[in-house]
């Protein structure tokens, strides 16, 4: 591994990253709230750091990287993302310690959306801009942004992309690295502007309707309010943003195919089919049993329930409603939820529907052989044959993804927290989801948990948003010997 | 530009891997995931698993935006549908094929404009077969490159002791053959190339490349110690495609072929198919029937079995039981390297020769050919000469190159001239010019010329 090309190429990270920070800078002066000088020195200190390593370490020649390498430099450039962009929080003194800004910052990058603010509307405005927008640039993934917007990488990109990527199949959607990543961000762009026109004919302000369209088309989950989007008392707005997070959630491949016009491979896409499937079936069940234990108005148990399911299934974490204090059977339903995730490709977490719709597929086939013994049998996906090393990769994630859950689940009731706090804290950091039961509920924060608690569900937001492999690789000695 | 190249071989993966990193838009098909696998992790391409003559996989490939087919499959016949396909999706697309079937090769008008409408195809066993043949035809060199059409060669060779022009200055050696044109373009000395100023020695074991025009060649051969006494029996080792052209060449030159083969029904194809030569039915590697066929009289010893290694064993066996040269065929480049270190006195790498004339092909800009030497560390280049280049118009001698380079070669009007300090270069000349790949930013500013090859 060349440490000068790393250290370049994490420079060059951090400077566009400090350069990011210009947009909160402008909501700070807009609204004079004196967030100014945290937001500045925040941004001289991440421009200035990056600048430094990327001239100090600027190569003569092209970069070529290759798989450790790649998987080093995604890990630290989030790592790094979490810890400079917790500087604005803690500069400004929003939290009195750095693990409290550090778990802010990685929940906003991961587009978890688990917050350790207890009043969001005393932070001020450009704080919480930059909230939202970490959100929003961890959502399609800073790495993928910056080899769209500065194509330095070539060929090193690749193992970038593939790094950040969260999707079991890296298929590139044109010849060029540099070119997907920039297609996937234009997609990524313009269904956020829709959302955002659509937010604003809700009656939204421009800053409110910003941060929410950051935040939904992420999956992240920031709002502005303590009440999150209940705030708004709008169904017009809850129904706006449970459609954007439900297109959010899905592969941002087939958005593109769609804009190109290819209808027919969005609507044959069978990942697509289950995810909202999925989605179907869960809203039903919710809203049934609100209907029969809670509300007496079915447009209202519709318009929680699925605000809710699709909320949670697609990762983002917007709450309408406090679901902790829903009936066993919706809670549970939810709990799963946290487990399946968005489509493979989305800007969703968790583990992901193809996966699980592929291990499905998986498990019935040796079922299948154990009827026929003789049958020649393959996973199919479409028309595509799924081929064994894939189905590898994907069952030792399912696995790696359970084993960290029950890890740190694990450490978390060692630290004193009661079982459903601990276990739903994990799931929901891990699948990057936000909320989840008990003292960590929708209408509560992330601030009780004890400081080593607040680290481990970080690495957890970390590992879940990287897919697991990128973050776990680097704790295993193999990785590290020469 | 968008290229589809079909098959993820070593000639797909290193036209793929030139290409994409030129700026083209690459997209790989291969039916093998594990070779595309390869190919996705090193380069900047887009692959698709498929086969290359489904149609289905093509429209995947978007085959209609594609201004380059590159069909490079070990079968001609998806090498041709895959053609075939892109003539009637893409009108305007260059096509280049490799066929292989020397059937197919006797009958042109299929791949003509009427029909099949291939621009190019390849059959990797012939470009290698010219190459071994200009060996054969210049005993003593261990490579020739052709220019300008074959008039002007360049040679390689190393040089031995019995050489007169060892320990000599390069300006020594010129007063002392002037009956011929020459130029010593390129030292390598310990696998680094020496600049070949006028002051430069010639030490023994030096690999230098001489250039010079073709009915020279062999003078100057001889001028440096080379043995260019005419090649009259050939021993071929394997009896497949390669070994068949070469014979049916080589017995038209009255040169005198054993072919020894392994297996029976390849050895009654091959008698069936050659008049002259003998045809054995053996191991290649057997030390007693090379003995018993006399292999100590054999010129030259030409493994050209599948097996790479067992090439590579029969050449040095056959070296060691007598016979003047060994050529052994080697298509991994890893070996390519490796083999004249040990004594073998020629490599025959079709894939390599496949590339080279892919990439001639594809390069009709104002650089006609480019070709790397030894292990790429330098590089042979034609191009004509532009008015609004730095070196037209003046002498050589003003003319400030970088370390290295060397014009070799002027062609006006079809007359060849070896350059001196004072010849000048006119617009439109044809150029030959040899430099260290090093120096190649350089050389394409004073040229002005983008040698995109280089890439």
């Amino acid at each position: 591994m060349k440490a000068k090309n790393i250290l370049y190429i994490l420079g060059s990270f951090l400077f566009f990253l400090g350069l990011a920070l210009l947009l909160p800078l402008a909501w700070s002066i807009y609204y004079g709230e004196g967030d100014f000088m945290a937001l500045g020195s925040s941004m001289a200190i991440t421009t200035v750091c990056g600048g430094l390593l990327y001239l100090f370490f600027k190569p003569e020649g092209d970069i070529t990287l290759n798989h450790k390498e790649g998987f080093l430099i995604v890990a630290t450039v989030w790592f790094l993302a979490g810890v400079f962009g917790a500087l604005p929080y803690f500069i400004h003194g929003v939290f009195p310690t750095f693990t409290d800004a550090f778990f802010e910052s990685v929940s906003g990058f991961t587009t978890t959306g688990a917050t350790v603010i207890t009043n969001i509307e005393s932070i001020p405005h450009g704080i919480l801009f930059w909230r939202s927008l970490t959100q929003w640039l961890g959502g399609m993934g800073i790495i993928v942004l910056s080899i769209a917007i500065f194509p330095l990488l070539g060929v090193g990109g690749m193992q970038l992309y593939k790094a950040e990527l969260p999707s079991p199949v890296k298929d590139k959607l044109t010849p060029r690295v540099t070119e997907t990543a920039r297609t996937l961000w234009i997609v990524y762009f313009v269904i956020s502007t829709v959302e955002f026109i659509m937010l604003l004919f809700g009656g939204m302000d421009v800053f409110n309707a910003l941060c929410h369209t950051f935040s939904t088309m992420a999956t992240g989950g920031f709002s502005t309010s303590d009440a999150g989007i209940a705030h708004f008392r709008s169904a017009y707005i809850d129904g706006v943003i449970t459609l954007f997070m439900l297109i959010a959630g899905i592969n941002f491949t087939l958005h593109y195919a769609l804009i190109m016009g290819n209808f027919k491979s969005f609507l044959k896409n069978s990942e697509l089919r289950f995810y909202l499937v999925i989605a179907l079936i869960s809203v039903i069940i919710v809203t049934l049993n609100l209907r029969l234990n809670i509300f007496e108005d079915m447009g209202k148990c519709l318009r929680y329930a699925s605000f809710q399911v699709v909320s949670i299934l697609t990762t983002t974490g917007f709450t309408t409603d406090n679901f902790d204090k829903w009936p066993a059977l919706s809670k549970i339903i939810l709990l799963l939820l946290m487990f399946v995730g968005g489509s493979a490709g989305s800007t969703g977490g968790s583990i992901k529907c193809l996966r699980i719709l592929l291990i499905l597929k998986h498990s019935y086939m040796e079922l299948y052989r154990l009827v026929h013994p003789h049958a020649v049998t393959a996973v199919k996906l479409g028309k595509k044959i799924v081929y064994p090393e894939t189905m590898a990769s994907i069952w030792g994630f399912f696995v790696l993804y359970l084993a960290v859950t029950v890890v740190a689940s694990i450490l978390m009731t060692l630290l004193g927290l009661d079982m459903m706090t601990a276990f739903s804290s994990v799931v929901a950091t891990i699948g990057n989801v936000g909320p989840g039961f008990g003292a960590v509920n929708a209408a509560s924060t992330y601030s009780e948990i004890p400081n080593l608690g607040k680290w481990i569900l970080s690495f957890c937001m970390l590992a879940g948003r990287l897919e697991i492999y990128t973050v776990i690789i680097l704790l295993i000695p193999e990785f590290w010997k020469k | 530009m968008r290229v589809i190249v079909i098959g993820a071989g070593e000639v797909g993966y290193n036209i793929a891997d030139i290409l994409s990193k030129e700026g083209s838009d690459v997209v790989v098909i291969d039916k093998d995931e594990e070779r595309l696998k390869a190919v996705s992790e090193n380069l900047d391409v887009q692959t698709i698993t498929g086969s290359g003559s489904s149609p289905q996989i093509l429209e995947e490939a978007r085959l209609d935006q594609a201004e380059m087919i590159v069909a490079v499959t070990d079968s001609d016949e998806t090498n041709m549908i895959a053609c075939l396909l892109a003539s009637v999706q893409s009108k305007g697309a260059l096509k280049i094929a490799r066929i292989r079937n020397p059937d197919l090769e006797r009958n042109p008008t299929i791949f003509d404009k009427n029909h099949l409408n291939i621009d190019l195809c390849i059959n990797p066993e012939r470009e290698s077969v010219n190459n071994v043949m200009n060996l054969i035809e210049y005993p003593g060199a261990s490579e020739i490159i052709d220019f300008a059409g074959g008039r002007i060669k360049l040679a390689a060779f190393h040089v031995n002791s019995s050489c007169l022009v060892v320990g000599k200055k390069l300006h020594e050696i010129k007063e002392m053959c002037k009956e011929h044109d020459f130029l010593i373009a390129s030292i390598i000395r310990k696998e680094e190339p020496i600049v070949p100023s006028g002051k430069a020695t010639i030490q023994e074991n030096d690999y230098i490349f001489v250039l010079t025009e073709s009915e020279n060649v062999s003078e100057i051969l001889k001028f440096f110690g080379k043995d260019v006494t005419p090649v009259q029996r050939v021993f071929i080792i394997g009896g497949g495609h390669t070994a068949l052209l070469l014979s049916e060449i080589l017995e038209k030159k009255g040169i005198f072929v054993k072919i020894i083969e392994k297996r029976q029904d390849k050895c009654k194809i091959l008698a069936s198919k050659l008049d002259k030569s003998v045809i054995l039915h053996g191991d290649g590697t057997s030390q007693d029937l090379l003995k018993e066929e006399n292999i100590q009289d054999a010129d030259y010893l030409i493994a050209v079995t599948d097996d790479e290694e067992a090439n590579i064993l029969s050449a040095l066996l056959a070296k060691q039981l007598g016979a003047k040269k060994s050529i052994s065929l080697v298509n991994k480049v890893d070996y390519a390297n490796l083999v004249p270190n040990i004594g073998i006195d020629g490599v025959m790498n079709p894939r390599h020769a496949t590339i080279g004339k892919i990439l001639h092909f594809i390069r009709k800009g104002k650089v006609i050919s480019a070709t790397p030497l030894l292990d790429e560390k330098a590089e042979a280049v034609e191009f004509i000469a532009l008015e609004t280049s730095d070196i037209t118009n003046k002498p050589l001698k003003n003319i400030k190159f970088p370390k290295g380079t060397i014009i070799g070669a002027i062609i006006r009007n079809d007359k060849v001239t070896i350059p001196g300090g004072d010849s000048v270069i006119l617009p439109d000349d044809r150029v030959i010019l040899v430099t260290l790949r090093s120096a190649i930013p350089k050389v394409e500013k004073i040229l002005t010329v983008k040698l995109d090859y280089f890439g």
